[in-house]
């Protein structure tokens, strides 16, 4: 039998235990037991008549946990949060507190060692995932390990659905007459960037995107697009705006992908026609250069420049007071005179060859495409395709590119299938399958060739070779996948890229510091992987990642420039993923803080207990009043004295306001408008916290809950559906277990999930 | 003074307002045109949908009959066109009401607006009802090369950002091809430009017919394929499979169509690249491809979604910093209000002068507007409180004959929108026995 205590999250329980195994000897007389409890304390309000909850303890019976194993679940977590009973219903006196306490302990501990018991004994239920098809994340990385290619698939497809949380579940994922009309765009697209084949068109022109100018910092700009044609291509510099009449000139370096491609002297004073006419002036600079069909990011930057130094930050992009390169445009494709030769990963022999060539590099395309092995049955059709293309006189080149075009659409490739077990069995899923399984886990991509292999040898299935792969995995550059769609999914982050802030209230607010924020919280996930560190770093853990903006933004000395490093947080400001600017920032209104999406946040993130939402017709608050007419406190007692509201912002609300030190962009403040800052709360169970550091100490006796929370989302997000049955309760309960068997260690959740039934095999469809 | 670089290049954006719209290259299309146009122009259908309900206040004329010259606030900017449309007062989304569910009231108002059916609240079994505007394509869409167009103005960002249980799908998808099957809006200019009018612009003829015969042979060889795997399925890959069947057996009936109607396309503006910053931009640039669509007769059905269900979009364009969805939780606060109407003033603005473009553009022997029956309206008409009743409507454009406009008219309280989608589904020739819980058609429009 599972020993309760090493699921026990509060202190509180300890009291519990010696009474526990009595209980627990006693078989039957536990359930006894546990009935009185329940009739005395909880079916006042839990009964058939007034349905507290949707619970009705009356119907339930402590002899049949396994009846309604959820609901006793939910008990346990209530009980031993002190949520349940409500204040109202416990005795006031303090020695009847002490034994009601001690009571409800025994009751909870009871309780979960019999649901405990439940699970064990269920017959294993690995549930089943309909086939999926790639998301667009999937899509993009898939592409670029396949072929070599880089492609934009936020550029092209639509976003994909959003379900509990995440945009790769199974059941959403499917194919609309639009999208299949974008995959064959795409497929042509990415074709003929793999093999070059392509005639250049007709017309071209400037084609770049201004809104993806990075203005990275006073006299910095960045633009990365993915081109399609290895060919010469136009760059432009565009630059605005003056200095004084007797400020020195300055150096403009234009680079691509940090090579340097022109360096020019640029005079910064006011032209002639400019003192004239008083026109806003402008200058452009110009260079062309042969770049290869990938991405490419191109910079131009003033170099030693110390004027800058000497402007107020709000004028940095003022045209009156400075110059500053604005705008970079590319044009193109143009031929070029003498092309150098470029790589195609694809092209393990030329086409030209023959035949056998196209053959040769149809297989292997189509076997790592479809991650399985393949018939010649299945090649053939690629092939034929290849055939017609050469009979309509195309050259090999443009043959194979429709020939590939045609793997790109085809369901194999866009869709991930498994083979069903027999209906009301369950088996194993295959070693390529799982292999399948693993990548778009860890790396949001297909397998590579050491995963395949593995498969293909009938080595996979073993649980140290799972292990192992997994251990291999993370420290892979791709596993990058995880700490950005992950993350940005589970924290919200994602967001980041689309949100605004008031400028005038937020004036230091702009998309360089947006991306930053975002890149903080990656790298501080990817840190606890890559350290091997436990998941009670994300609630405390005593260090960051900045960049000179953020470190501005936090009030952090010493860090300068636009890389990103490891600094050591000394103070009670900042710790841990919570009190981050990005999270502060998305779960913050454009103007001001929300205590009550905050106070949401962590019960759904920190505490896996999520409110139900609001019910219909309840008013919102007047917070736009906070800080001008009233203290946002006073606006929030609102919630306690109204029972409706009560019931759910009693828990929400004090968490919020443990984070109001920071603003609606996580800045540090210590007043909001003209009223200081009350950061104190008090949780329903009594525990009483003062600031963002107590309200941590709070978060961290809850680390069970935590893990949980986290280990749900990571299955939902590994297996693409929801973990919803009473089975897939138990194996998180299994992996909660591990997790904290193991310290706490990121990694050995990841490795448990891994390894879990429900990864790992997979049911038949129901028996008729 | 600071310098932007968000302003648009000489070819983005539709000129020439006043002494009709330039198309220059349409005339290229003329004898594709002429063949469809023997009985006269085809009527176009189009839906722009508002999010978070409307102040009605600011709405709805005060008095039945003939529109008077001054007009509530928020439709004013629409004031110079009042004899091009009808405010349509007391229709109901009666589905979009809480009954017994409860919250959730933007994931069923969008969802269930042109279904007229209740909405499965839930995450991932998505269920509805058949929107209006596809009730229209599936019977009327193949006489296009797009059977439908669905376009709006926020990208599709879903991350935690759901309804109360209700699916993102219902708060961001206005159409719905299937009640399971959401058709989701195109908010990339890029995208639904090269939707509307190919990639293939600047290919020679022979390299195009190529192009395409190569394409159906790709698209031919995956059918059978996929025909031949989706026998071998359990009921649940099979259905996901079948949907994939029957897109790409769409797409290609689109390459066929595309290869035989003999049209060039060259829109008149350039190919947009990216979202421009400034709302007002981003909205003439998406109505101005809506304009062109149907103007060269690429489909006769699209929707608009304006902002998606409970959108949170700020608009600094007119010193609005607030998330539109807060503001409407407003409480009686003057200040909110103030706010939320200048946002719906800002919208109507906007939409008079796509609406002024329509007129001045010409479609046989008429104009556009002529040809048009557009709805502009929402799903909520009170935001604060959710109201899904006596919603904020007009209909705009003649419709071929089918409206007569220029009135404000008062139907009964409860008077289901889907009578009025009923009608206007008529004005194609499609007559369906009701859409979702339509009561029959709306009186007196024409």
């Amino acid at each position: 039998m599972r020993p309760a205590i090493a699921i026990a999250g509060l202190a509180a329980i300890a009291a519990g235990v010696t009474t526990l195994v009595a209980v627990n000897r006693a078989g039957d007389s536990g359930a006894r037991a546990a009935r009185a409890m329940l009739d005395h304390y909880c079916i006042d309000c839990h009964n058939s008549l007034d349905f507290a909850g949707d619970i009705d303890f009356t119907a339930l019976d402590p002899q049949a946990i396994n009846e309604a194993l959820a609901v006793w679940e939910t008990a346990v977590r209530k009980l031993r949060a002190g949520e349940m009973p409500p204040p109202g219903a416990r005795p006031e006196e303090s020695t009847a507190q002490a034994a009601a306490h001690a009571e409800l302990a025994t009751l909870a501990a009871w309780l979960d060692d019999s649901v405990g018991a439940s699970y064990a004994a269920l017959p294993p239920d690995p549930g089943r995932i309909t086939a999926r098809r790639l998301n667009r994340t999937e899509y993009e990385n898939t592409i670029r390990d396949l072929l070599g290619v880089d492609f934009v698939a936020s550029d092209e497809f639509p976003a994909d659905d959003t379900v509990l949380g995440f945009d790769n579940n199974a059941e959403v994922l499917t194919v609309s007459p639009t999208l299949m009309r974008q995959y064959l765009t795409a497929a042509e697209k990415i074709a003929a960037r793999a093999v070059g084949g392509s005639p250049l068109p007709a017309q071209s022109g400037f084609f770049s995107r201004n809104d993806r100018i990075r203005n990275i910092d006073a006299n910095s700009i960045e633009l990365t697009e993915v081109l399609d044609y290895d060919a010469e291509y136009l760059l432009q510099v565009q630059l605005v705006g003056n200095r004084g009449a007797n400020d020195p000139p300055v150096r403009l370096v234009v680079s691509v992908d940090g090579e340097p491609v022109l360096e020019a002297e640029v005079p910064v004073q006011k032209s002639q026609v400019n003192i004239q006419g008083g026109a806003t002036q402008r200058s452009q600079y110009e260079t062309r250069v042969f770049l290869t069909a990938a991405r490419h990011t191109i910079r131009a930057d003033f170099v030693d420049d110390p004027f800058v130094e000497t402007l107020a930050p709000g004028d940095y992009r003022n045209n009156n007071r400075n110059i500053f390169p604005d705008v970079i445009q590319i044009a193109g494709p143009y031929p070029a005179a003498d092309p150098p030769p470029v790589r195609k990963p694809i092209l393990s022999c030329d086409p030209d060859t023959g035949r056998t060539c196209v053959e040769a590099i149809l297989s292997d395309l189509v076997y790592r495409a479809f991650r399985r092995p393949v018939t010649a049955d299945e090649i053939a059709p690629f092939l034929a395709i290849y055939d017609e293309a050469r009979m309509r006189e195309l050259t090999a080149r443009q043959s194979l590119q429709y020939a590939i075009a045609g793997v790109l659409v085809s369901p194999h490739f866009l869709f991930r299938r498994e083979a069903d077990p027999a209906p009301g069995t369950h088996a194993s899923i295959t070693d390529f399958e799982l292999a399948t399984r693993l990548s778009y886990f860890l790396w949001s991509s297909m397998p590579d060739r050491e995963l395949l292999a593995l498969a293909g040898d009938g080595e996979l299935q073993d649980e140290a070779t799972i292990r192992a792969q997994v251990t291999r995995m993370l420290n892979d550059p791709k596993a990058e996948a995880l700490s950005e769609h992950f993350v940005g999914q589970w924290l919200e982050t994602r967001s980041l890229d689309a949100i605004s802030r008031d400028r005038e209230r937020y004036p230091e607010w702009n998309e360089e510091l947006a991306r930053a924020m975002a890149m903080e919280t990656k790298l501080f996930f990817a840190a606890v992987l890559a350290e091997d560190r436990p998941i009670s770093d994300f609630i405390d853990g005593p260090y960051t990642f900045v960049n000179g903006l953020l470190a501005g933004h936090y009030g952090i000395d010493g860090v300068e420039g636009e890389s990103f490093r490891r600094v050591e947080l000394t103070t009670d400001e900042r710790s841990g993923i919570f009190t981050q600017a990005s999270v502060l920032t998305v779960t913050s209104y454009p103007n001001r803080t929300s205590v009550v999406l905050r106070g949401k946040y962590l019960l759904d993130n920190v505490l896996a207990a999520p409110p139900p939402g609001p019910p219909a017709d309840v008013p919102g608050l007047d917070e736009a009043a906070v800080g001008t007419e009233t203290s946002l406190r006073e606006q929030m007692e609102v919630h306690r004295t109204n029972p409706t509201c009560a019931s759910c912002h009693v828990r929400m609300d004090p968490l919020g306001f443990g984070l109001e030190n920071y603003d609606a962009t996580g800045k540090w403040r210590t007043l909001d408008g003209s009223f200081p800052i009350d950061s104190s709360g008090e949780l329903p169970n009594g525990r009483h916290f003062d600031g963002p550091a107590e309200l941590k100490t709070v978060l961290r006796e809850n680390l069970p809950d935590f893990a949980g929370g986290l280990a749900e989302k990571l299955m939902t997000y590994a297996l693409g559906r929801g973990v919803e049955s009473v089975y897939d309760r138990k194996v998180l309960r299994d992996i909660v277990e591990a997790t904290i068997a193991d310290g706490y260690r990121l990694e050995a959740m990841m490795a448990a999930i891994a390894t879990s039934v429900p990864f790992r095999e997979r049911s038949g469809a129901p028996q008729d | 003074m600071y310098i932007t670089r968000k302003s648009l290049s000489r070819r983005t954006l539709l000129r020439g307002l006043g002494a009709g719209i330039a198309l220059p290259l349409l005339d290229a299309m003329v004898p594709a045109l002429a063949q469809s146009r023997a009985a006269g122009s085809p009527v176009r259908l189009a839906w722009f949908y508002l999010p978070n309900g409307i102040d009605m206040r600011h709405w709805t004329p005060a008095s039945d009959g003939p529109l008077p010259a001054e007009l509530p606030k928020i439709l004013a900017p629409l004031a110079p066109h009042r004899s091009e449309f009808n405010v349509l007062s007391n229709l109901t989304a009666h589905w979009g009401r809480p009954l017994l569910v409860g919250a959730g009231d933007h994931g069923r108002a969008l969802a269930a607006y042109m279904t007229g059916m209740e909405v499965n609240q839930d995450v991932t079994d998505l269920r509805s009802g058949v929107s209006a505007d596809q009730v229209a394509a599936n019977a009327i869409g193949h006489l296009t090369r797009l059977p439908s167009i669905e376009l709006g103005l926020e990208e599709a960002r879903m991350a935690g950002n759901c309804d109360n249980g209700y699916s993102c799908a219902y708060v961001y998808n206005v159409s719905w091809r299937t009640p399971s099957h959401p058709l989701p809006p195109m908010a990339d200019p890029r995208l639904a430009f090269e939707r509307l009018f190919g990639t293939d612009a600047g290919l020679s003829p022979e390299a195009r017919q190529t192009r395409f015969a190569m394409r159906n042979s790709i698209l031919d060889h995956v059918i059978d394929d996929t025909e031949s795997l989706t026998r071998r399925l359990g009921s649940g890959d099979r259905r996901k499979l079948d949907e994939y069947l029957t897109s790409i057996r769409e797409v290609e009936q689109q390459v066929t169509r595309a290869a035989t109607d003999g049209m060039m396309i060259d829109p008149g503006i350039d190919k947009p690249f990216g979202v421009p910053a400034d709302f007002g931009d981003y909205y003439r640039l998406m109505t101005d491809m809506l304009l062109i669509a149907f103007r060269a007769d690429i489909t006769r059905i699209s929707t608009m979604m304006v902002g998606r269900e409970g959108s949170t979009r700020a608009y600094p364009e007119i010193g609005v910093a607030d998330g539109h969805h807060p503001l409407t939780h407003h409480r009686g606060n003057m200040e909110m209000l103030d706010k939320v109407t200048k946002i719906n003033v800002y919208h109507a603005a906007l939409f008079a002068e796509f609406v002024e473009k329509l007129g001045a553009t010409e479609d046989g022997d008429s104009t556009l507007l002529d040809s048009s029956l557009i709805v502009y309206g929402g799903g909520l008409s009170d935001g604060n409180n959710h109201a899904h009743d006596q919603l904020p409507t007009l209909l705009v454009g003649r419709g071929g004959g089918a409206q007569l406009p220029g009135r404000h008219l008062m139907y009964q309280r409860e008077t289901p929108i889907t009578n009025l989608f009923t009608s206007m589904v008529e004005s194609v020739g499609v007559r369906p026995e009701y859409i979702g819980d339509s009561t029959g058609r709306l009186s007196g429009l024409g």
